[in-house]
């Protein structure tokens, strides 16, 4: 067992690193070189100038130096600047992946709310005209392109309705009276990005909570509990649903980065000030240090959170042998 | 069995009694999947649309290109009349193309009284500012050799829009079908591009195992468990100008399109990789590979001829599953600005310039995505209806 933590975790650490390198390496390549930003708006700057802002910045150094500046920098808890908001990037940082974090976790939570009934609905009555429907919904949820429901939801309850607020992360300019006003103000803010996000997942862990019951409920088991004049409610949920959910579990872990590469384009589409939406105007600003920043911070984020439900996974079901 | 069913006659019992090869088995099994089937008629559909483009172009008379900045957003089903300045432009190919003969056209349009320009020159340019019909009618009534030319010049007075027009007066029908185009071009490309690139690793990392398994398969999961979306931003967001060596083999028209297709080849190929490895390791034990490597079939021949075919039916379904999933990513892109760059449309792109416009034509940011999720669900349920006409676990004889 604990062979199997060190090892993933090893690896998990090697990925992070190469991926960090080679992200250092491609932001090389992106258009735009910073030193270039910095004298547009100078139109007396000297070609001395230019050499030696290069020189300062260590601009001029191979990509491998630079890298490894880099990172002593970031292991001593220094972030660097933005260089468009002039602001040190963990004062960027921190709310940002606070607000991906409450998505992200909304949208799992509410995914499993829906999906998880519905699964085992159509579960226990296969092939029905429920379970068809179901089905079409879920495979129109795995189809369906979430930044154009987002528009949609928007056309819908912002648009035409007026109900919800197009987008954004609170009311601007709100003093709030109460912690209770605040999470009303601010959760009336996050459902339409929490239903565009989640409408993949549902659909995924709906087709995968119907399968794992349908596993679940062929048992033996089952037959025994029935046959000893249990109600179905407790056949159902104690026998049936506490065996579907270990194949649950994996799926959720699974769905970490899936939930996280969503949140990105959500976030753009809703102007939600999360870090998906911090990475993606960053690159496009040219805003390079809060770009690698917050993108290897979020991808090591998502990969440890993979890691840790991989762990857990272990914990829940014991018939599992790590090797 | 003829007590049971008397109705069956000697014909239909041989029929009965004959072996069904298995494509046959398969063939039948998938036709029972009714969602598989219509996806498989609706992919049908889109990619005859898509090859058709410039026939419908032709036919309809409307290009995606062709701007008309005075009809912006109009409603679908209307007609447009087409600006003064399109009009000149044609009728100035018109006289280039034919000095000779428009002097003839010129002088029947002022002696039959259709025109009355001021100056002589000037009758083709005043006949262009005639509506479609009267233009028409007058071609009816003089005698030349370009009828069919000036008829055609007439028919492009006035178009009309099935879909309306776009933010620069497009014409949104034209754009979506030239969308089609690059959405399931790119598709389909990336799902069999990653398909073969899968199979040679899968198929190497399977077949030698060892370190080279390690290897693969270390690289193979490090990929799978990156979040895809943050990664491509980041890969598409280079400008591969600036790799010297990339430089010279990329042209500058579709630099964006093979870009976009090179980029999820690289982060799709896992999958199918991991797929082809899983079969392969069992094939490895199988009586007829022992067999063939006895007959002194090399490492080659094996792999291609008796492994290959043995993989290909669950790579068709992972193939199937991943056209849908690389439509996906390609609008997704596109839609945050880093994939299919303007002029070209996509739908993702369409899409990228109607979000902002959802409160002028919130109609052009509807029917791109509709679009994207009739094609997806087809692939999807394609895909799931060859899973299950393949699983032998489901095969009924």
């Amino acid at each position: 067992m604990l062979t199997f933590i060190l090892r993933r975790f090893f690896q998990t650490i090697v990925v992070i690193v190469i991926l960090s390198y080679v992200c250092f390496g491609l932001m090389n390549l992106m258009p735009g070189d910073p030193v270039e930003l910095m004298i547009s708006a100078n139109p007396r700057i000297t070609q001395e100038d230019v050499t030696r802002l290069r020189e300062f910045y260590g601009l001029d150094q191979p990509v491998y130096k630079r890298y490894f500046a880099w990172v002593s920098d970031i292991s001593t808890g220094d972030l660097g600047y933005s260089r468009t908001y002039r602001i040190p990037v963990t004062e960027m940082m921190l709310p940002a992946l606070l607000a991906t974090f409450i998505l992200s976790m909304a949208s799992l939570i509410f995914s499993l709310i829906v999906a998880i009934p519905l699964g085992i609905l159509c579960a226990l009555k296969p092939n029905s005209k429920v379970d068809y429907a179901v089905n079409l919904f879920s495979f129109a949820g795995i189809s369906v392109p979430s930044f154009w429901l987002g528009i949609v939801l928007i056309i819908i309850f912002a648009v035409n309705l007026g109900w919800l607020p197009a987008g954004g992360y609170q009311t601007t300019g709100m003093q709030y009276s109460s912690w209770f006003a605040e999470m009303m103000d601010k959760g009336k803010y996050l459902i339409l990005p929490m239903v565009s996000l989640s409408i993949q997942s549902i659909g995924r862990f709906s087709r995968f909570t119907r399968s794992a019951m349908l596993e679940a409920m062929r048992n033996d088991f089952i037959r025994t509990a029935k046959a000893k004049g249990l109600s179905n409610q407790v056949v159902i949920w104690k026998h049936g649903f506490r065996n579907a959910l270990i194949p649950l579990i994996t799926i959720i872990a699974i769905s970490f980065s899936s939930i996280f590469s969503g949140a990105l384009i959500t976030e753009t589409l809703f102007a939600y000030p999360g870090v998906g939406r911090l990475i993606y105007s960053s690159i496009i600003g040219n805003d390079f240090n809060v770009a690698m920043v917050s993108f290897v911070i979020s991808v090591s984020m998502v990969l440890l959170m993979s890691l840790v439900s991989d762990i857990l996974y272990g914990v829940v079901d014991p018939r599992i042998s790590y090797k | 069995m003829n007590t049971q069913n008397p109705t069956l006659n000697k014909a239909q019992i041989a029929q009965l009694e004959k072996a069904q090869s298995l494509t046959q088995i398969v063939y039948n099994q998938f036709k029972e999947h009714k969602a598989a089937v219509i996806g498989a008629y609706v992919i049908l559909l889109f990619i005859i649309v898509a090859v058709s483009a410039p026939l419908i172009e032709k036919v309809t008379g409307l290009d995606a290109d062709s701007q008309n900045v005075f009809n912006r957003y109009r409603p679908p089903m209307t007609r447009v009349k087409a600006g003064t300045d399109v009009r000149e432009t044609a009728i100035q190919r018109f006289i280039d193309q034919n000095p000779e003969e428009v002097i003839i056209i010129q002088n029947q349009l002022i002696s039959q009284k259709l025109v009355s320009p001021i100056r002589p020159e000037d009758a083709l340019y005043d006949w262009a500012q005639l509506d479609k019909n009267k233009a028409l009618d007058a071609v009816k009534l003089i005698d030349t050799t370009k009828k069919s030319d000036l008829r055609q010049i007439a028919n492009r007075f006035e178009s009309f829009h099935i879909l309306g027009t776009d933010e620069l007066g497009r014409d949104v029908m034209m754009r979506l079908i030239y969308g089609t185009r690059v959405s399931m071009g790119v598709g389909i490309l990336v799902a069999l591009a990653s398909a073969l690139i899968g199979l040679f690793i899968g198929a190497l990392a399977g077949f030698y195992g060892g370190w080279v398994d390690t290897i693969l398969m270390r690289i193979t999961d490090a990929l799978l468990s990156l979040p895809l979306m943050p990664v491509l931003i980041v890969v598409a967001a280079i400008d591969l100008q600036k790799l010297p060596f990339l430089n010279q083999i990329i042209s500058t028209g579709n630099e964006s399109i093979f870009k976009l297709v090179f980029i999820l080849c690289i982060f799709s190929w896992m999958s199918v990789a991991r797929l082809v490895r899983g079969s392969i390791l069992s094939l490895r034990e199988r009586e007829f590979i022992l067999a063939s490597r006895t007959l002194g079939a090399t490492d080659y021949t094996l792999i291609t001829r008796h492994m290959f075919p043995n993989v290909l039916a669950p790579m068709l379904v992972s193939v199937t599953l991943g056209v849908g999933e690389s439509i996906l990513f390609e609008a997704a892109l596109s839609f945050l600005g880093l994939g299919v760059q303007p002029p070209t449309p996509s739908w993702g792109n369409m899409l990228f310039n109607a979000q902002e416009l959802i409160y002028q034509a919130p109609f052009l940011a509807v029917v791109p995505g509709l679009l994207i999720l009739f094609v997806t669900i087809s692939f999807n349920y394609l895909g799931d209806g060859l899973q299950d006409a393949i699983d032998p676990k489901a095969m009924r004889r």
